[in-house]
């Protein structure tokens, strides 16, 4: 009987590799809740903000179906104070909540992970990869000496892990990865930036023009962003970006991630893609003769 | 994004219109489509008619239904769709509970045989009330200038609901949640179909949803027993931002 489950390095326990992407039904506590006892072995929230933020006007995101989702939905959130009620109610799930926080400089991030662990998260996930907003997400990742101030400073005074999501639009992501080295780990990918043109309307879909794209078209950018960052800096990864099905899971963690997110896929598969994809695992892991998790994360790696 | 051009526009009142377009694709009642109007937005609307040719019925309250109020024959409309559980029509005697715009969702399921409660603020904001016979329906205003003086609960009171096999019911969620607490300690058979806010309309961004459920793919129909398990339902709601409200009195 094949074990699903995992223990990150930071000590984290997943009962599958399977975590609830940033940014997808992860705004409202019900929500991240329910997605949790449907299947999720441990959900990211939306990013949150020290301030409110209503976000983009629609449309914020443009289906463009096999290849995937273009989504400027431009970090709408309730800011942190208002987020703790929705913790709250995602907790009583039972299950890891790791808090994705947005900010622009060293304290806000400090005052947002403070609070996140204070609310009872699990981790907290650093968005430096937001595609779409001034200021905040890529703006700030790719700003490393920045980057290493933040990981220093929430280092020093947080006792959860801290993850850093990076963005596979820079030109060196391994650079970025290693300004991240104080860190628990990296999760790999962010969406890409693209657009979006109807031609009958001859405008741009999105009301921010540009936008992310995910789903099965960046996979490949994805496992191989995954498998260079973990050969280069042996950093703990968590992959993102495309995953559909069990094979595409196993493909990320035989690149080098100790476990997976899955976001657009729900479009697809609806909640229940977190059961599909863990059966999936399960039967790939009976067939080929693996027992644990581990024996497949980096089995790609030379 | 799909698109076709308006055959028709029916202005009802001041602020609202009928808007007639072709599009072959099977509709259900109950189903909405997200209808895009170019560097303007994007915002979710029921198909009032599922025939052909389709036709949404939209009321001004932003930009976006404000152009679509004021569109105009041969002009394009873009939209994508449809999208939603759709309302599950059974064989027998229907009673129909709209309010306001709500009726635009509700108008599909009426036949021969419906019953409708239709519910506006006055007697100019009735919307289809023409769709009974005078027999078949009752009116509730809320300045008393049609039907009762009241509000569509006050109607319920007038009609016995044993002779119907299903009942329907479309309105602002307050509206709603009165009618639920109304029918829900009598058994009787009912479906809501919910509004929310909504954005991305396929699942994904949360906006729409209400006890961890998605009313744009979930929904936005519910039967009255879902209901008792949406801790939401009638008491918070959340912005744009996310931001958790308190709603009602």
């Amino acid at each position: 009987m094949p074990d699903l489950s995992v223990r990150l390095a930071s000590g984290i326990i997943l009962e599958s590799p399977l975590i609830l992407a940033s940014g997808i039904l992860d705004e409202n506590g019900y929500s991240i809740k329910r997605i949790l006892q449907e299947g999720a072995a441990a959900a990211v929230t939306k990013s949150i903000g020290i301030q409110e933020r209503a976000g983009y006007k629609p449309p914020v995101v443009v289906d463009l179906g096999d290849t995937g989702i273009l989504n400027a939905v431009g970090l709408s959130n309730p800011g942190i104070d208002d987020y703790h009620n929705e913790m709250k109610i995602a907790l009583q799930a039972g299950k890891p909540i790791i808090g994705s926080i947005f900010g622009a400089t060293v304290d806000e991030f400090l005052q947002l992970a403070v609070k996140m662990e204070s609310y009872g998260a699990s981790a907290v996930e650093l968005n430096l990869s937001c595609p779409h907003v001034k200021g905040v997400g890529t703006e700030v990742g790719s700003d490393f000496p920045l980057v290493e101030e933040i990981i220093a400073s929430l280092k020093r005074r947080l006792s959860i892990p801290v993850y850093a999501k990076l963005s596979p639009n820079l030109t060196d992501v391994v650079e970025a990865a290693r300004a991240c080295s104080k860190a628990d780990g990296v999760v790999l990918i962010n969406t890409i930036r693209a657009m979006s043109i109807d031609i009958h309307a001859k405008k741009p879909v999105l009301s921010n023009y540009y936008g992310g794209l995910s789903g099965p078209a960046i996979r490949p950018v994805g496992v191989r962003l995954v498998y260079q960052v973990k050969r280069e800096t042996g950093m703990e990864i968590i992959g993102v970006g495309g995953i559909e099905n069990g094979g595409d899971a196993i493909e990320y963690m035989m690149a080098g991630a100790s476990a997976v997110q899955i976001g657009t896929a729900v479009r697809k598969y609806g909640r229940s893609v977190f059961m599909k994809i863990k059966d999936e695992i399960h039967s790939f892991m009976e067939r080929e003769g693996y027992s644990r998790i581990e024996d497949i994360v980096g089995a790609a790696l030379p | 994004m799909m698109h076709s051009s308006v055959e028709r526009v029916e202005r009802l009142n001041g602020d609202t219109s009928i808007i007639r377009f072709t599009w072959n694709e099977a509709v259900k009642p109950g189903q909405f489509i997200m209808v895009w109007i170019p560097e303007v937005g994007e915002i979710p609307i029921s198909v009032s008619h599922v025939g052909n040719p389709k036709g949404i019925t939209i009321k001004a309250y932003g930009p976006t239904s404000r152009a679509l109020v004021d569109i105009r024959e041969g002009d394009r409309i873009f939209f994508r769709g449809p999208y939603g559980r759709p309302f599950f029509l059974v064989p027998g005697r229907r009673l129909i509970i709209g309010a306001g715009t709500g009726m635009a969702s509700l108008l599909p399921v009426i036949d021969s045989k419906t019953f409708g409660i239709i519910a506006a603020r006055s007697k100019k904001d009735l919307l289809f009330a023409d769709a009974f016979d005078e027999q078949r329906r009752l009116l509730v205003t809320d300045d008393g200038s049609a039907g009762i003086k009241g509000i569509a609960v006050d109607a319920l009171t007038h009609v016995d609901l044993n002779q119907f096999d299903m009942v329907y019911v479309c309105g602002p969620e307050m509206m709603m949640k009165s009618i639920y607490d109304f029918l829900r300690p009598r058994g009787t058979s009912a479906q809501f179909s919910l509004e929310r806010l909504m954005k991305c309309g396929i699942g994904l961004c949360d906006s729409c949803s209400i006890g961890g459920l998605q009313l744009c793919r979930d929904g936005p129909t519910f039967d009255i027993k879902e209901l008792d398990t949406m801790e939401e339902f009638g008491r918070s709601r959340v912005l744009e931002s996310g931001k958790r409200i308190s709603m009602g009195k």
